[in-house]
């Protein structure tokens, strides 16, 4: 009894020096991390009230002369989205089956496909856009490109998850009736992996909504430049209402997503 | 001889044919129309936006002409300015590390005001949770933006213009958490007449510390993300020499960048699923 209890004892005396180990070790690199960069924590603490006074004073009241010249932006927005969701779950769907590990084709394909999307998907999509500005120009096409390149390589990696998670029942039964490849997806893979597929891309026309919103900033169109434009000028009346016509936008559309989820699922 | 060959007599062919004319629809009626609503509402929309959306097809070919030249000169990879890419890549390393100490911070705090059923008082509690849904619909970028402009260019604004949306989402999550997992312990400690501050510090925190702690890991990876980001709109970090690689047109060096980029974050993610794992066993 005392042994058992000696043990236990020991275990918590252990795990508590444990966290008092790892405490030292954050706060040992909160430090170094300040040192580093240089930074006083007591201007930061003190640029927060002055923050909030510009953000108050400069964005308020909020200038709402050029409302409808704001309307074809936003709808430039959410056209992006829907186009730009459409095609990447189109490709996603296609790369994902190929990457997921009970329906690729060959397994040199998986892992070649896995190293690719990898890839593209570490890699921020604002650097994807302005390196497609480079190479397009300025205008409505580097920021659909960019958006269907984050978009697939996302889709494709949340796709080949969820159909790798599929109960593997169903298609051993359709493997013993001899069913083909393309049978054995139709019938055993897609109607288990619906429901993953509606909410996982419903999820993506969200992300695709923010990301068109801020693609402007690097002259990729859509509402950010509109936003970019303002703050360039110092208007920042004008800048507030553009980010409060955002965020109307983004619940609404958060909103209308939810609702779409909870029908189909 | 194999069974094939033999000969099949008329009456049995007959049938073999009637069944594979007859299908039984097994699907269930109600969830094959709304996949069928879905698909065509989603088609209308495709083609109708596809239709809107003016691309011009010479931009195209000219943009698809010129990826050649531009990949052969990023793949001259060049490693001159090696020192400069790597503080700078530590710059966003660490302005997502310290934005995040501090959300946390605040975002501890503020969870258990907002969470449905430990906030001392219903209207601040529904109060909070609005004011952070607002929070965490205006995209990271656009607070950094305003952080630049208030306080100027640097590290500084990063941190700071990062804070509210790490604080938005972590506040979502952790008293979503608690929501969830908290219920019976907060029943349990309130039959034996605990106080607010001994549910929360004796009860919910100990027994949500390592779901905390892997919301948190994920977030770190997203907040690495954003502040490369950021750098392209003028707060320090690695992407500020990114944006003005692609700008002075420096493709060589760029490529080192997104290289530098990618096997951090490939690294972060990796170390990320290492630590779900082991929390969740």
């Amino acid at each position: 009894m005392s042994a058992r209890n000696n043990a236990s004892l020991k275990a918590a005396e252990m795990r508590r020096m444990k966290g008092t180990l790892s405490l030292l070790f954050f706060a040992i690199l909160i430090g170094l991390s300040v040192w580093f960069v240089e930074m006083d924590i007591f201007e930061l603490v003190q640029s927060i009230p002055l923050f909030f006074q510009f953000l108050f004073t400069d964005f308020f009241p909020p200038n709402i002369t050029d409302l409808g010249t704001y309307l074809g932006p936003v709808v430039d927005t959410l056209i992006f989205a829907v186009v730009t969701t459409c095609l990447s779950s189109f490709l996603g769907i296609v790369i994902g089956f190929c990457m997921a590990h009970n329906t690729t084709p060959h397994s040199s394909v998986r892992l070649f496909l896995r190293g690719v999307i990898a890839f593209l998907r570490n890699i921020p999509f604002l650097v994807w856009a302005s390196i497609l500005v480079v190479i397009f120009g300025v205008g409505t096409m580097p920021g659909l490109f960019a958006l269907v390149l984050f978009g697939t390589s996302f889709l494709s990696r949340v796709y080949a998850e969820s159909i790798e998670e599929l109960n593997k029942d169903g298609m051993e039964a359709l493997d013993a009736c001899g069913a083909s490849y393309f049978q054995k997806i139709k019938h055993g893979i897609i109607p288990q992996f619906l429901p993953s597929f509606y909410s996982w891309t419903l999820f993506m026309f969200e992300i695709n909504i923010r990301a068109s919103a801020i693609l402007g900033l690097v002259g990729a169109g859509g509402m950010g430049s509109i936003l970019k434009q303002t703050m360039d000028l110092f208007q920042y009346g004008k800048t507030s209402t553009v980010i409060a016509i955002m965020v109307i936008l983004i619940l609404m559309v958060e909103y209308v997503t939810n609702r779409v989820r909870e029908r189909l699922i | 001889m194999s069974k094939s060959q033999m000969p099949i007599p008329e009456t049995l062919l007959m049938k073999e044919s009637m069944l594979t004319k007859k299908k039984i629809p097994i699907a269930h009626k109600q969830t094959k129309r709304q996949q069928q609503y879905f698909f065509t509402t989603v088609g209308i929309l495709f083609i109708v936006c596809l239709l809107q959306i003016d691309i011009s097809f010479s931009q195209f070919q000219e943009g698809v002409a010129r990826i050649p030249s531009v990949l052969s000169m990023m793949l001259q990879m060049s490693f001159t300015e090696f020192p400069g890419l790597a503080s700078e890549m530590v710059v966003s390393l660490v302005t997502a590390f310290l934005s995040l100490v501090l959300s946390i911070v605040f975002a501890v705090v503020l969870a258990f005001l907002a969470a449905r059923n430990t906030t001392p008082n219903r209207h601040i509690g529904m109060l909070l949770r609005f004011l952070f849904m607002i929070i965490r619909a205006i995209p990271a970028t656009v607070w950094v933006l305003i952080a630049v402009a208030s306080i100027g260019f640097g590290t500084m604004a990063g941190v700071l213009g990062l804070i509210f949306p790490t604080c938005s989402y972590l506040v979502k999550s952790f008293s979503a958490q608690i929501e969830e997992v908290g219920q019976e312990t907060i029943e349990a400690l309130q039959s034996v007449g605990a106080t607010w501050w001994h549910i929360v510090f004796r009860g919910l925190i100990p027994t949500l510390l390592t779901s905390f702690l892997a919301i948190t890991a994920f977030r770190f990876e997203m907040n690495v993300a954003e502040s490369v980001i950021l750098g392209m709109v003028g707060a320090g970090g690695i992407g500020l020499l990114i944006q003005g690689y692609i700008s002075f047109y420096e493709f060589s060096s760029l490529s080192l960048g997104i290289l530098m980029v990618f096997i951090t974050m490939f690294l972060l993610e990796f170390m990320t699923t290492q630590i779900r794992r082991r929390m969740s066993n």
